[in-house]
């Protein structure tokens, strides 16, 4: 799998690279600002970016910005983002397009490689992978949409789990009950959520935008 | 080469007109309509005659054209209406109806002498235009003209009636001591009589048009200025009277460019030393009242008495006895009215130097600023101290059990790797830990998404943060500087707290705009209200900190609310920051 990184700080991009190397991902490129990410993902068309959201020159969300524009180039390029810290409206912004294959993670996560690199497998394969804080911040809101509004406490615990990227096992586990209940939830959130069954991935990614954007 | 001499030559007239063309056009251009004020300055030149204040009308004309084309564009039609109303003036006093001229004053015999000296600038009699007249200086005799039209006359000059022209006398007895001549006078050419009025009611009608129009305009500018007007002439009323006063006195000395120079220069005191124009009101009362007094102290003999001839004193036509004791009573008038004056002007302005008193507006902002000051510093001490206190126990104390707890595995790795691996977990979550404090204490000093992308998106994220419904309505155009973006931030975010915490509200509203320099922010909640800024310690913070900025915070918050949460800061906005990507 083709990766591009980038991040400004050294230390950060070169343990980044070291750690994606050891989990047999090939470095595309690594760079170390948005003007060259742009690029790089415009040339490499990776199947995943690993993007800090503060980049040089503005120091701002010059990274989310470089990001969102090689998405509007390449509709779905699988994104990403690092940060220090999570911003749901940058999720948001994240997510606008609707195509899915984003992750929105703080830097912190990648101390635990493994849950990194489910990650980055999830988002390159079209999924969606929001940090637990952002799904924290959201099951807090009162939320007046309607159709979320309906879901019961445990299938919106569900739901935030998925929203974290988290596969019907994994949150199976979490939750310490059957793979099968778990299925029997996500069946529900869909119907709940007036999602028709297509492709699971693809309903499940609209499930995730449809809590999200509530 | 000798073949070129005759084109050259009509081309470089051609070039030279080109040239004349081009520049009068960019002039215009340049200059718009008040380049037009120096033709009119000519035709009144033409009207008035050539001397030296009516060439200096002409240049200043040019210069104001020139340097403050607006300026010119405002006189202009001032300059056409009193051209016009002039026009009307000479053509009404001219004797006979029409415009005469003087013709070969000199070439005329002298009938009769007289032993006064007489300079040139006398007063001159005249008979009735288009016939052969005498031209008597000094003596007495019908006045047909008023005194400010005087003849003068100059040897082979012509001169309009009206004009002044300096006396030579042909062939004096005694030098200088004429002083009568024969002179002959002609109506003047069909032209110059038949074409003064006309273009005299051409002109005054032109230029009230013009001044309509310019009202128009000047009225919205003077809507602007109205405030600034109104602090002035608070200030400096009195001062005012210095013009009209000033030129009552220079009245009874006639128009000349001394005395025209006398107003002109009261005018700038007015406008440059507004204080010393009012002190010199009551002195120039006192001056003219004691004119009056003298004219009066000799009214059977007035106005010999006091003066050549008939003069205006004041509202008093002064030109015998009975005028002359008016011109007292008015000098009573004068002199009372100065004194009145005197403790409003002088006695004010004295006040002012010797008394020093406090002039309140600013004592008062001083004052506002040492308390925001101290409320400024105060704030910034105490965020420091919160953040050293945040950083001390927080992730300093982190980093210190990391070091301890690497420590520990360097210790027990080669005995108990199982115990080490324990150890290095803990010490994994420990560094979490220390980070999760760091972001939050970061986020406290300055919002990543307001460093990144100003207010307008700080305060989205904020209400995408808030467990309430929040809606936005935001017209930013730009962003303020930083302090000013950080207040309202912060402001913004205590109001929704408040809104969470304590009003039970169940939605907000938040409103932010910037016009006319101003940024105003309005947070309201539907929730129970009894908000008070001097109760919490939180909107108190906010009041006091927008302070700062001389902003300012507005509760509205009944008990049973609903509370709406205003605050205004006069800031100007920088322009958007173009993203490239």
């Amino acid at each position: 799998m083709r990766v591009v990184v980038a991040e400004d700080l050294f230390l950060l991009r070169d343990g980044l690279t070291r750690l994606l190397s050891a989990h047999d991902f090939e470095i595309a490129a690594a760079v170390d600002t948005a003007p060259g990410l742009l690029c790089a993902l415009l040339e490499h068309r990776p199947d995943i970016a690993v993007v800090d959201v503060r980049l040089p020159p503005a120091f701002a969300d010059d990274g989310l910005q470089a990001a969102l524009a090689a998405r509007r180039e390449v509709p779905g390029l699988p994104v990403l983002l690092l940060s220090q810290y999570v911003e749901q409206l940058y999720a948001r912004e994240l997510l606008a397009d609707q195509a899915g294959a984003v992750g929105y993670l703080l830097k912190d996560r990648v101390f635990s490689d493994d849950q990194f690199v489910d990650a980055i497998r999830t988002v390159a394969a079209g999924g969606t992978v929001m940090d637990p804080e952002v799904v924290t911040k959201l099951l807090g809101r009162r939320s007046h949409d309607e159709p979320i509004a309906r879901l019961s406490a445990r299938e919106r615990e569900v739901l935030g789990l998925m929203a974290e990227g988290r596969s019907n096992t994994a949150i199976a586990q979490r939750l310490f009950v059957t793979e099968k209940a778990v299925s029997k939830h996500t069946t529900s959130i869909f119907t709940k959520l007036g999602l028709a069954a297509d492709q699971d991935d693809n309903r499940r990614v609209r499930a995730v935008l449809a809590y999200l954007n509530s | 080469m000798a073949s070129r001499a005759g084109p050259g030559h009509d081309s470089s007239m051609w070039i030279l007109i080109t040239l004349l063309w081009r520049i009068m056009g960019r002039l215009l251009r340049r200059l718009g309509r008040g380049a037009l004020l120096v033709p009119v300055a000519a035709m009144g030149m033409a009207l008035a005659g050539v001397h030296i204040w009516t060439v200096a009308l002409v240049l200043i004309a040019l210069v104001v054209a020139f340097r403050k084309p607006l300026l010119a564009a405002a006189l202009l039609p001032l300059s056409m209406v009193s051209a016009g109303l002039a026009g009307l003036v000479v053509a009404a006093l001219t004797p006979g109806g029409t415009v005469g001229w003087v013709v070969n004053a000199v070439l005329a015999k002298p009938q009769a002498w007289f032993a006064s000296p007489a300079k040139p600038g006398t007063l001159v009699h005249s008979g009735k235009v288009g016939s052969p007249v005498s031209w008597v200086v000094g003596g007495d005799g019908p006045v047909p003209w008023p005194p400010w039209v005087r003849l003068e006359v100059r040897p082979g000059k012509m001169a309009m009636l009206g004009q002044v022209l300096p006396v030579k006398p042909m062939v004096p007895p005694h030098a200088g001591h004429v002083i009568a001549m024969g002179a002959t006078t002609k109506a003047a050419g069909w032209w110059q009589g038949r074409l003064l009025v006309p273009v005299a009611l051409l002109l005054l009608t032109l230029g009230l048009w013009l001044a309509s129009r310019m009202l128009a305009g000047l009225g919205a500018r003077m809507a602007a200025l109205l405030p600034e007007l109104h602090r002035w002439l608070a200030k400096n009323r009195w001062a005012l009277l210095l013009v009209p006063v000033v030129a009552v006195a220079m009245a009874a000395f006639g128009a000349h460019p001394w005395t025209i120079a006398v107003i002109i220069a009261a005018i700038i005191i007015v406008i440059r030393w507004p204080v010393i124009a009012a002190d010199l009101v009551p002195v120039v009362l006192a001056v003219l009242a004691a004119y009056g007094f003298l004219i009066a102290a000799n009214w059977q003999d007035a106005p010999a008495a006091i003066y050549p001839h008939a003069m205006p004193y004041g509202m008093v036509w002064v030109n015998g006895p009975k005028s002359a004791l008016a011109a007292g009573a008015e000098a009573s008038v004068f002199l009372a009215f100065g004194a009145w004056l005197v403790p409003r002007t002088i006695g004010a302005h004295l006040r002012t130097v010797f008394v020093r008193v406090p002039d309140t507006d600013l004592a008062g902002r001083v004052q506002r600023l040492t308390e925001t000051r101290g409320h400024a510093v105060d704030a910034a001490a105490a965020e420091l101290r919160r953040i050293e206190r945040d950083l001390h126990d927080g992730a300093q104390a982190r980093l210190v059990a990391l070091g301890m707890n690497l420590r520990a595995v360097e210790r027990v790795l080669p005995g108990s790797p199982n115990a080490a691996l324990a150890l290095v977990a803990e010490a994994r979550e420990s560094s979490v830990r220390a980070l999760n404090e760091l972001r939050n204490l970061i986020r406290g000093i300055c919002p990543p998404v307001l460093a990144d992308r100003g207010l307008g998106h700080a305060v989205q994220a904020l209400a995408l943060d808030t467990p309430l419904p929040t809606t936005l309505e935001i017209d930013l155009p730009g962003r303020p500087t930083p302090p000013v973006e950080s207040a309202c931030y912060f402001a913004v975010a205590e109001a929704l707290a408040n809104a969470v915490k304590h009003a039970g509200a169940r939605s907000a509203q938040i409103r932010i705009r910037h016009a006319a320099g101003l940024l105003r922010i309005e947070v309201s909640d539907d929730g129970i209200g009894g908000a008070d800024p001097a109760l919490g310690t939180g909107l108190l913070g906010v009041e006091r900190r927008l302070g700062t900025f001389d902003g300012i915070l507005a509760v509205n918050s009944p008990p049973g609310g609903p509370t709406m949460v205003v605050m205004e800061v006069p800031c100007v906005l920088s322009s958007p920051k173009t993203s490239s990507c």
